[in-house]
């Protein structure tokens, strides 16, 4: 068996075993889990649109998705795509209301530019500090997720505040129609050529250039690599500012396509899932297109199952929570199932 | 007294099996009390697997273990240790932060509230007693190796074992730190303990064993044989085995250590142009993985192999380190066929023809979690820029040109390196760091672990580069390898080069100068 068949077997396996495990506290939880279950698939897939909603929550997740991959590839665990997807957003934000007026082609790009780079700086300094002085990365991404929210909230409540809001919710004005590329139902051309863009030419970086290799290897084994005499610090720091800078894109987009506007704690599990995604693809970026697309799917049944069926969204969430928690069974159990097939 | 009173330790159809791989079928053999027992054999013979057997660290999947008579359970270290069983191991096993009066203590019986004071006194009795030159309130990780070796088997000593096995105890020792430890041996004999040596060599074997037994291929071949009716001759051909006739005498010597080879065959082609490697003055800074450098210089010439000995720890990872651009040289120079490359990266020491096979073989040689594709073309992308664009079914095709060429035994190059063997695992570097560009070839241990077989392979693979005219660093803790292999022996104390030899070579006098004390 090739190792791409064993990981997709992996993937399914997880997949399998996390809905399961979600049957049962379904019904402990007093809920018809045949039902649920029916309620979650008609809302991921079957009802009117669904298809186009999945996409719609697939593609930014994606395109996030992707950034992780390619930190977690080297060997360095960048769990802060939250906070530099919020970054990404709040610098778009702050561009578009910086340009206010100006004709769309300048401030479209422009809000790009600041919005990939925010999210790039935002996991610079987690790389920089892991890279020069050894700080653990994964402490560091956390806080930062942490600061890029609270950072979102004084932005929100106070320089782009909207003064024409209702209080409920902080938020920025809305942005001009002019800079939006995508309506509220947020898929349009310019989302599926931008998630497309990423997704070739991330797969080029990782399976057709020197570096695609050199950061695998690097991943697995830095020691080696470093005895190769690979400069790991260049492998690295790159390393970290594409997956920033894919997590601010991802930021971007979702600004200045579906929401048209910075609303204060957006899309909290963003960053989360796009690591969920990541792993359950087992980083491989075509894995992560078919992942992140069912993982869309899930995310707009979230919003229609309290609406439409009268169940509750956080059905969803407990879906996500097994899932990661039999990830984090991968060396285990399931390899050995894996092995042991293979052995047969 | 009965008859069957003589043995102490008894083996009945021992098989142990990891996966698919056979370390030790069906071993039959009995040891008696009392006597200084060896057991020998190429690596992946089994022997270090026979003595986790005994000493019940691996479970054998069938036979038996009795000890005095007495079956002991199968896997289970403190039924081995009621028993008597006691087992040093071959790379320490002792906590580096502890004392060494903390370490003796952990052996023993297990008491929660002690005084250190009350802890150091108590165990220096035993450690005096048993003539280990220690203060028991010193700290393992400052101890010498030698020291360390003494207080583990001191250690060993203080439930009251009947059987002690020594793994491998001479591999890190110089020649006088194993002379040592045989008067340490003797002196245990003399208080009743029966000791197993395990051991390489078989000139180490006829100084200490009053009996010998060789396994080869997880199998018994002979024993224990008595070792005045043996010489060193028959006892090579029963370690080597038929199958390797092929092997020259010298190597053959070398691989068993039956006797000091006098390498003459120094081969000196008057090199014109510069030397392959010109060190002068080189000083380090202190380097994670060993002691700084201190003014060394080092040449060779092309066609030339010059063998580093020294006892482990030296200074010899950070001359390869320094060498490779991984250590922080702090003066001197270091030039690469006339080319001055001390402040160089490695890629361009890589492009003058540098090629090292480095110290740890799964660690600092291969990823083996990735493919053997992606780890033999590492050099050759970092020979481009970054973002190079690679075709991997190319790199692919080349890998399976190249590994067949080394003979390296796989399925496919897609395959990840940790399902090879050690020796075809060291072929895939071999193949990488050897190709024809090569101009100087650092070889660190790069026998380390393999069987004769492979080792072999290694010497001739050397000695192939060197008749092209490359230049060629090898390093290696054994000196039996080094004096058969190398044109020219340094010694390394200390970070410092202390004395050079030249073929033929005087064994005692290199072990000597490894310790110091030709001086």
């Amino acid at each position: 068996m090739s190792d791409r068949i064993v990981s997709i077997i992996r993937a399914l396996i997880f997949i399998v075993l996390a809905l399961a495990l979600c049957g049962v506290i379904f019904s402990i939880a007093g809920y018809s889990a045949t039902g649920m279950f029916q309620a979650i698939i008609d809302g991921a897939f079957f009802r009117n649109n669904a298809l186009t909603h999945a996409l719609r929550w697939g593609m930014p997740l994606f395109i996030t998705a992707v950034g992780v991959a390619i930190s977690f590839r080297a060997g360095y665990f960048n769990i802060g795509a939250q906070g530099q997807f919020y970054m990404g957003a709040i610098c778009a934000a702050f561009a578009a209301d910086w340009l206010n007026g100006l004709p769309a082609a300048i401030v479209i790009p422009v809000c790009f530019l600041a919005g990939t780079t925010g999210g790039a700086l935002w996991s610079l300094w987690p790389g920089l500090l892991r890279l020069k002085s050894g700080a653990d990365e994964v402490i560091t991404t956390l806080m930062g997720n942490f600061l890029a929210g609270l950072l979102l909230v004084y932005v929100t409540s106070g320089p782009l505040k909207d003064p024409s809001g209702s209080g409920q919710q902080a938020s920025s004005t809305p942005l001009d129609a002019a800079y939006r590329i995508s309506t509220s139902a947020g898929l349009s051309p310019v989302i599926i050529a931008i998630a497309a863009l990423v997704g070739i030419s991330m797969w080029l970086l990782v399976n057709r250039t020197a570096y695609g290799v050199l950061s695998g290897l690097a991943g697995r084994n830095a020691t080696m690599v470093n005895w190769q005499g690979a400069k790991l610090v260049n492998i690295g720091l790159a390393s970290f500012i594409i997956s920033g800078a894919l997590a601010g894109l991802a930021g971007t987009v979702e600004l200045l396509g579906p929401n048209g506007r910075l609303a204060s704690g957006f899309l909290p599990a963003h960053g989360f899932t796009a690591i969920l995604i990541a792993l359950v693809a087992n980083l491989s970026i075509t894995g992560i297109a078919i992942v992140a697309f069912f993982f869309g799917g899930l995310a707009s049944a979230a919003l229609y199952l309290p609406v439409i069926a009268g169940l509750p969204a956080t059905a969803i969430e407990i879906i996500n929570a097994s899932i990661a928690l039999f990830i984090t069974a991968k060396s285990g159990v399931i390899d050995r199932l894996v092995r042991w097939r293979k052995g047969r | 007294m009965v008859d069957g009173d003589t043995i102490v330790l008894q083996c009945r159809d021992i098989s142990v099996h990891y996966g698919d791989v056979v370390a030790l079928s069906d071993l039959s053999v009995a040891f008696d009390r009392g006597k200084i027992h060896a057991v020998v054999g190429q690596n992946g013979a089994g022997k270090t697997t026979f003595a986790r057997a005994v000493a019940g660290l691996v479970s054998a999947q069938n036979g038996q273990i009795l000890i005095d008579g007495k079956a002991i359970p199968p896997g289970n270290v403190s039924g081995a240790r009621q028993a008597g069983v006691e087992l040093v191991h071959q790379s320490f096993a002792l906590p580096p932060s502890f004392s060494v009066a903390e370490t003796m203590q952990f052996g023993a019986q297990n008491r929660a509230v002690y005084s250190r004071k009350g802890l150091e006194k108590r165990w220096q009795k035993h450690l005096d007693a048993l003539d280990v030159k220690v203060s028991a309130g010193q700290r393992i990780r400052d101890l010498p190796v030698e020291t360390q070796q003494s207080v583990e088997i001191a250690r060993a000593l203080v439930t009251k074992a009947r059987v002690l096995i020594l793994d491998e105890p001479t591999a890190v020792l110089s020649p006088e730190g194993t002379a040592k430890l045989f008067e340490r041996v003797r002196r245990l004999q003399e208080i009743g303990v029966t000791v197993i040596l395990i051991l390489h060599k078989i000139r180490e074997v006829l100084a200490i064993a009053d009996t010998v037994t060789v396994l080869r291929g997880g199998l018994l071949v002979e024993g224990p044989i008595d070792t005045s009716g043996i010489d060193a001759a028959r006892l090579s051909e029963l370690i080597i085995g038929p199958d390797l006739r092929v092997v020259d005498e010298d190597d053959r010597a070398a691989l068993t250590g039956s006797a000091a080879v006098a390498h003459t065959t120094a081969m000196k082609e008057a090199a014109d142009g510069p030397p392959v490697l010109d060190v002068r003055s080189l000083s380090t800074r202190v380097d994670p993985d060993g002691p700084a450098l201190d003014t060394v210089d080092l040449t060779i010439a092309a066609g030339e192999i010059v063998g580093v000995a020294g006892v482990e720890g030296n200074g010899q990872r950070t001359l390869v380190r320094a060498i490779s651009a991984l250590a922080d040289v702090s003066a001197g120079t270091i030039e690469l066929d006339g080319v001055t490359m001390t402040d160089a990266a490695m890629k361009a020491r890589r492009l003058a023809g540098l090629r090292v096979i480095p110290f740890e073989r799964n660690v600092e040689g291969l990823s083996l979690s990735s493919t053997l594709w992606q780890n033999w073309s590492i050099r050759m992308l970092l020979e481009r820029s970054i973002l190079a664009f690679i075709q991997p079914a190319e790199l692919r095709k080349r890998c399976n040109d190249a590994l067949d060429i080394w003979d390296v035994r796989y399925d496919n190059v897609s395959q990840l390196a940790g399902s090879l063997s050690g020796g075809n695992a060291q072929k895939v570097i071999l193949a990488r760091e050897m190709d024809d560009q090569a101009r100087l070839i650092i070889a660190a241990q790069p026998t380390r672990g393999l069987d004769i077989g492979a080792t072999s392979f290694v010497w001739d693979s050397l000695r192939k580069a060197k008749h092209r005219g490359c230049g060629i660093l090898f390093i290696s803790s054994d000196l039996d390898e080094i004096m058969d292999v190398c044109d020219r022996v340094v010694v390394m104390l200390s970070g410092r080069i202390v004395e050079a030899f030249e073929p033929p070579y005087d064994l005692k006098k290199i072990g000597a100068a490894m310790t110091g004390l030709s001086k």
